[in-house]
């Protein structure tokens, strides 16, 4: 195993970027497969914090936790392009995703608008797991109206006092701290007087409260904030500038949510079900499975296609939005196939005997929902690409 | 990878379709020459082949350029957003069929005099391979070649090829039979004796020819090519045929796309230009998605068949004719509404284009023929990544 990278932190990380693309690619392959534990490997939803301990404290270990963050503060310093290689072979490896929102987004935002304390006390502690985040950004009135949020942090003495509530708040129950966007004043426009602070979840005054989701799980939560405290110290950026850090890191980082792997694994259960049932013979049922198929297999030439942009070099533009649009929405049809093609069986819950086969019908139709409606809904996807990209009159 | 030479004569091809174009309008050639025979203009045909587009597939020994399909595709792409009605695709599938039978074993002097004709733009050939609707397949072929029994050296030809578009105004045809046991590839002069050719009207204005030959005699100084070889030749001009056709739904449907955006933002109803509502905006959206779907789907498949077997090929080719014929229809049928009661006129261009996609789409098996043909071809753990 990589007990030798124990020493790491003693010795300069290995600089990973300087790899070929190629070498690399197989360098973090083959780590994968001999270090990656079964138990995170296509996981059904999204993993807890003590599902998944063992494996972040093994990429920590490895130096490889922060792929995007540079190599002085403890990332890997990789270049865009290497970044989407490491996201393809872990998902190539059906590695589910971790508590990560400190990695993908406190991380960078702290690189860029931190103070020098906020980065000496958070940035270690972050890749340790020490510090696990959530992100406190929708409110019970402001999902895709997220600029409309009610939450305030009034400044009292040397802290601020938070009043108001998240919710849809992925793994809050699992997070020691959440970066949030509060109301800290209002001007002329509703994107103005908001600010991004960070908080201790153990402050006295907040409470978690899961949230049973359609499936029957509980992966978010609804946060009440009843005169909760933050330091003022934890104010990153300027008070009035959270809107534009919040919405700073659309970068290539949205590539991942148009990748290609998930409506692909979607696809891999439907196949399964499809063989348990025998409908391979049928002919309907074939013509609308080769549609899906060529659905995900053209989706990965357009993703490819951004990925080449992202290889020379070139920022991605609005229209990277194109693939979550088409991704998550191949991935429903997928669902819908399979309830179809199960007959009596998508009648039933968890996993059932069909024909002989264990499979969970119904997994992908309820995994497949989140995908349309959260980072930025399907619809506010549309807006963008109308505005932005076709330059339709508003 | 293409290497920087490639880029830029690839560049200088887009550019000198496009410059083209603006010069001799296409569309309005389109539109005039509806019902028309042959439905497309001569004259036009010698000036593209003075610009070399008539050379690009047809080998160098030939006097062509030996490029590929993908040259091929950027010209018939962009000359099909101006819906011209010469027949790129046609003549270039008649001349990939050729190119095979050069390569051959056994190539003719026949072949090669043909493939210099084709690219100095002096003969328009066309393929006659396709005998039932609804099925791809070069090897199925009732049409036959026999020894005459009063003249040696001479074969009697009897069958009957349908579909040939790009037959109206045809020099001649590259026409397959089984002779002897063998597929086999003859050329046939336009008005040999024997050969009657039936035309029939196509959706967007042009004509599609049915060929009927009766006891038609042939001298083996027709023959093209004899055996597996001549039918590796017509699928290489099928399979790149398709490949055109998807170049060329996918830029009529770019173009229309175009046209409709810009309806969408000049057309004011209710006091506001009507691409302002939601509505209209996320389906103007969707149709955007599918072209860039569809686009990305044919780069991909071309960059696949420059190095892919045979095999590969026809499932590239099946998979870009599928996604283009798909996107192609969306954006017409779309194109229709969004217009309103002026799209359904004869008047509005919108109604030129969606008769060009059906045409282009039926033409060589749909979509759901080619969805079917991939699925047959590659087995579903073969894209396993």
């Amino acid at each position: 195993m990589d007990d030798m990278d124990l020493d790491r932190l003693d010795s300069p990380a290995p600089d990973w970027d300087a790899l070929q693309d190629d070498r690399f690619r197989l360098e973090v392959r083959d780590w994968l497969r001999a270090n990656c534990p079964p138990h995170v490997r296509f996981p059904a939803g999204r993993m807890h914090w003590h599902e998944c301990r063992d494996w972040w404290e093994r990429l920590y270990r490895k130096g490889w936790i922060a792929p995007a963050w540079p190599r002085e503060l403890g990332g890997m310093g990789l270049s865009p392009y290497k970044q989407v290689i490491m996201a393809e072979e872990l998902e190539r490896h059906g590695c589910g995703r971790m508590p990560d929102q400190g990695i993908t987004q406190v991380g960078p935002i702290l690189v860029r608008y931190g103070t020098p304390e906020q980065k000496a006390w958070y940035l270690p502690r972050t890749l340790s797991g020490e510090a696990i985040w959530c992100q406190g950004y929708s409110e019970p009135n402001a999902g895709s109206d997220l600029a409309s949020l009610q939450t305030t942090a009034t400044e009292d003495g040397d802290d601020y006092v938070i009043e108001g509530s998240k919710i849809w708040t992925t793994l809050a129950m699992d997070a020691t701290h959440m970066y949030l966007l509060a109301r800290t004043g209002r001007g002329t426009r509703k994107q103005e007087g908001i600010s991004f602070l960070l908080l201790d979840m153990r402050a006295p005054g907040l409470v978690v409260r899961p949230i049973r989701n359609i499936a029957g799980d509980a992966e978010f939560c609804q946060v009440f904030f009843d005169r909760v405290r933050t330091p003022r110290s934890n104010l990153v950026g300027a008070a009035g500038q959270g809107w534009a850090i919040a919405k700073s890191l659309l970068g290539f980082e949205r590539l991942g949510i148009g990748s290609p792997r998930r409506p692909q694994l979607a696809f891999a259960r439907l196949q399964q079900l499809a063989a348990a049932r025998g409908l391979f013979d049928d002919p309907v049922f074939m013509e609308r499975f080769t549609a899906l198929r060529l659905d995900i297999l053209d989706l990965s030439a357009t993703y490819e296609s951004f990925v080449e942009q992202v290889r020379r070099g070139e920022p991605l533009g609005p229209d990277v939005s194109l693939l979550k649009v088409w991704a998550t929405e191949v991935m429903q049809r997928c669902s819908e196939l399979m309830i179809e093609g199960g007959d009596e069986h998508a009648a039933f819950a968890g996993t059932v005997d069909v024909d002989g086969s264990p499979v969970n019908v119904l997994a992908p139709f309820y995994s497949s929902r989140p995908g349309t409606i959260y980072g930025g809904s399907n619809e506010i996807q549309r807006n963008i690409l109308a505005k932005a990209v076709l330059g339709l009159p508003q | 990878m293409i290497d920087a030479g490639t880029a830029g004569h690839r560049r200088m091809l887009v550019d000198s379709v496009a410059d083209y174009c603006r010069r001799s309008d296409p569309l309005r050639r389109c539109r005039m020459l509806r019902g028309t025979e042959p439905g497309f203009d001569r004259g036009a045909w010698l000036e593209m082949a003075g610009l070399g587009w008539t050379a690009l597939v047809v080998p160098e020994s030939c006097g062509g350029l030996g490029l590929t399909v993908t040259e091929h595709a950027l010209v018939a792409g962009g000359a099909a957003a101006f819906l011209m009605p010469e027949p790129l695709t046609s003549v270039m599938i008649a001349a990939r069929t050729l190119a095979g039978c050069i390569a051959s074993d056994a190539p003719t002097d026949l072949a090669h005099e043909l493939l210099a004709q084709v690219a100095s733009g002096t003969t328009l050939p066309a393929l006659a391979w396709q005998e039932d609707a609804g099925r791809v397949d070069p090897a199925a072929i009732t049409a036959t070649a026999r020894p005459s029994a009063t003249v040696a050296g001479t074969v009697v030809v009897d069958g009957h090829k349908r579909f040939v578009v790009g037959g109206a105004g045809a020099d001649g045809y590259v026409l397959s039979v089984h002779e002897a046991g063998v597929p086999a590839l003859y050329w046939v002069p336009a008005g040999h004796p024997g050969l009657k050719v039936v035309l029939h009207p196509l959706a967007d204005g042009r004509s599609a020819v049915d060929l009927h030959c009766e006891r038609m005699e042939l001298t083996a100084g027709h023959r093209l090519l004899a055996g597996d070889a001549a039918l590796d030749a017509l699928q290489a001009g099928i399979d790149d045929g398709n490949l055109s056709l998807a170049a060329e739904l996918l830029g009529l449907s770019r173009r229309l796309l175009d046209l409709t955006l810009d309806y969408l933002r000049t057309r004011s109803q209710f006091g506001r230009p009507i691409g302002a509502f939601q509505a209209l905006q996320h389906r103007a959206v969707d149709l955007y998605v599918h072209q860039r779907i569809g686009d990305a789907t044919l780069e991909q498949a071309l960059r696949t068949v420059a190095d892919a077997r045979p095999g590969g090929r026809s499932a590239a080719a099946s998979r870009a004719k599928a996604r283009a014929c798909e996107t192609a229809a969306r954006i017409t049928r779309e194109s229709i509404q969004m217009h309103g009661a002026i799209g359904f006129t004869d008047d509005c261009d919108v109604g030129l284009y969606v008769k060009r996609a059906l045409v282009l789409s039926a033409w060589l098996g749909n979509a759901r023929l080619h969805r079917a043909r991939y699925a047959e071809r590659v087995p579903l753990d073969a894209e396993a990544a």
